[in-house]
């Protein structure tokens, strides 16, 4: 469930992109540095949002430097570095969410399914407990919250209480970004909680189809009465994507009236552009144009 | 206090036209209406406060004038004839856990409209969205007539559309128009000029 959160690239200023890109490629370097180059692979989108609204929240002072890409020695990266614990905060959840999904694919999938998984458990579990030495807070949230989540999932609850676990990971993580006393606390813990259930639906909405072909769980198809079947005709995938859509978007109003009250320095306009545009954008392509089944010359044309 | 400019969005050097308008776009995005059923309905008050006050220094600083807004309305409010009254008052002072066990502790055969919609009105608050839209449409069911019924229906059927966020498919992106569009447009302009006695395109 990871890299459904990310900016609207069309609708950003150049200086917001560079910005992006740059906090992006700090990340990156950082998860090297701290975890080896290994750790590099759990880089995603949804991490280098947190470091930026970590680094809005808290108004830490960023410069840029150029230097080499850490992958690419022939290429120049502009890096956005910054004094604080963002960078390092947002590595570290880079990893325990990984190791989480690793273990939980490994609970999912068939032996030779999982074998990707399984050989990379070892070495991604010990990171993770390095992870978990720094940030125990952040450690303890993701573990909860994977707990609940495959507890939810064994009672087949509802698409709710299902969404309840990211959700209220979300918001642990966002509200934790600003002082006890400070008074946009609410409003980040909100907004956490409502991106958290977005992503979580996304993903389900996103793995309707193969859930279905599978026979595995996924709280929309009992939602959109869908029990039984293993195809879906093109009007009633229609019909399907449609219902996802009006659940997110309802989440999504929701996020955006908490984001509304966020006072953001450094990187606002970024953050607010996720959670107006942004999310509306993958929602577009996952359900509407259907990017992912789609070959890459096709998608240039778009 | 703060820089009234600043809490506005404007420099000092705005005409009283841009000020006007800076003032209007921050009172329609804090307006407490929109987050009446919200727990960080506080914080947008504070906000809109802040930000009433600031337009009227401003304002007062530029030889005063009107603009002020009027208190907020929160849709769960008293009601005379309420069979949960303590609900409701529970779910208006932010008690939401409170409220959810006395409504859970309701049988099944004492759940009408009302309940309905007080539990929907707890799950939204809660964030869960889609429960919260079923209780509303059991209560508009089971009370098609109640105006708050609705109203709250139609503030989270509003939201599913896209309008207030995430993606809406019917609406045309970057104000493009189609050849739909301009089809309809002209059948429109046809119509009118019929009306008015005239005929735009003649074989329709």
């Amino acid at each position: 469930m990871f890299g459904y959160v990310r900016p609207n690239k069309a609708e950003m200023l150049v200086k917001e992109y560079a910005q992006y890109k740059a906090a992006y490629c700090q990340l990156c370097k950082t998860l090297g540095q701290e975890y080896g180059p290994l750790a590099r692979m759990a880089l995603s989108y949804d991490c280098a949002f947190y470091a930026l609204l970590a680094l809005s929240v808290t108004g830490g002072a960023v410069r840029e430097r150029r230097a080499r890409c850490v992958c690419n020695p022939l290429k120049a990266c502009v890096y956005l570095e910054a004094e604080g614990e963002e960078y390092k905060k947002a590595a570290a959840l880079c990893v325990l969410l990984t190791f989480h999904k690793l273990r939980d694919d490994l609970g999912d999938r068939s032996f030779f399914r999982s074998l990707g998984s399984r050989m990379l458990l070892p070495y991604v579990g010990r990171k993770a407990r390095k992870a978990e030495g720094r940030y125990p807070l952040l450690a303890q949230a993701a573990a909860e919250a994977m707990e609940a989540q495959r507890q939810a999932e064994a009672e087949r609850a509802g698409v709710d209480p299902c969404a309840e676990p990211t959700a209220c990971l979300l918001g642990t993580l966002f509200a934790e970004l600003a002082q006890p006393e400070d008074r946009q606390r609410p409003a980040l813990e909100r907004f956490g909680y409502f991106l958290g259930r977005w992503v979580y639906l996304m993903d389900a909405a996103d793995d309707l189809r193969e859930d279905l072909r599978e026979g595995a769980f996924n709280p929309f198809i009992r939602r959109l009465g869908l029990e039984g079947k293993r195809e879906l005709a093109p009007e009633e995938r229609q019909a399907a994507e449609t219902a996802c859509n009006e659940a997110l978007n309802a989440t999504a109003a929701q996020a955006a009236l908490a984001a509304n009250l966020l006072e953001l320095e450094n990187f606002g306009p970024i953050v607010r552009n996720v959670a107006e545009k942004g999310l509306a954008e993958v929602q577009r392509e996952i359900l509407f144009l259907h990017v992912k089944e789609k070959p890459r010359r096709e998608l240039e044309k778009l | 206090m703060t820089d009234p400019y600043k809490v506005l969005g404007v420099q000092p050097s705005a005409s009283d036209e841009e000020i006007k308008d800076a003032y209007r776009k921050l009172a329609k995005k804090y307006h407490p209406d929109q987050y009446a059923e919200s727990p960080l309905k506080d914080l947008a008050d504070e906000k809109m406060k802040e930000i009433n006050e600031a337009y009227d220094t401003v304002t007062a600083q530029r030889r005063g004038g009107g603009g002020y807004y009027n208190g907020a309305q929160n849709p769960v409010g008293g009601n005379r004839n309420s069979g949960f009254s303590d609900v409701r008052s529970l779910i208006m002072s932010g008690r939401i856990a409170d409220a959810e066990q006395i409504l859970n502790g309701v049988p099944p055969e004492r759940r009408n409209a009302e309940w309905y919609f007080l539990k929907g009105s707890v799950l939204y608050r809660r964030g869960w969205l889609e429960e919260a839209k079923d209780h509303f449409s059991r209560a508009c069911q089971l009370d098609p007539g109640n105006g708050e019924y609705s109203a709250a229906l139609n503030q989270a059927m509003n939201q599913r559309g896209g309008m207030y966020g995430g993606y809406n498919p019917n609406q045309s992106m970057n104000g493009s128009c189609n050849t739909c569009d301009m089809c309809s447009g002209l059948l429109l302009a046809d119509c009118c000029c019929e009306c008015m006695g005239g005929d735009l395109i003649r074989c329709c």
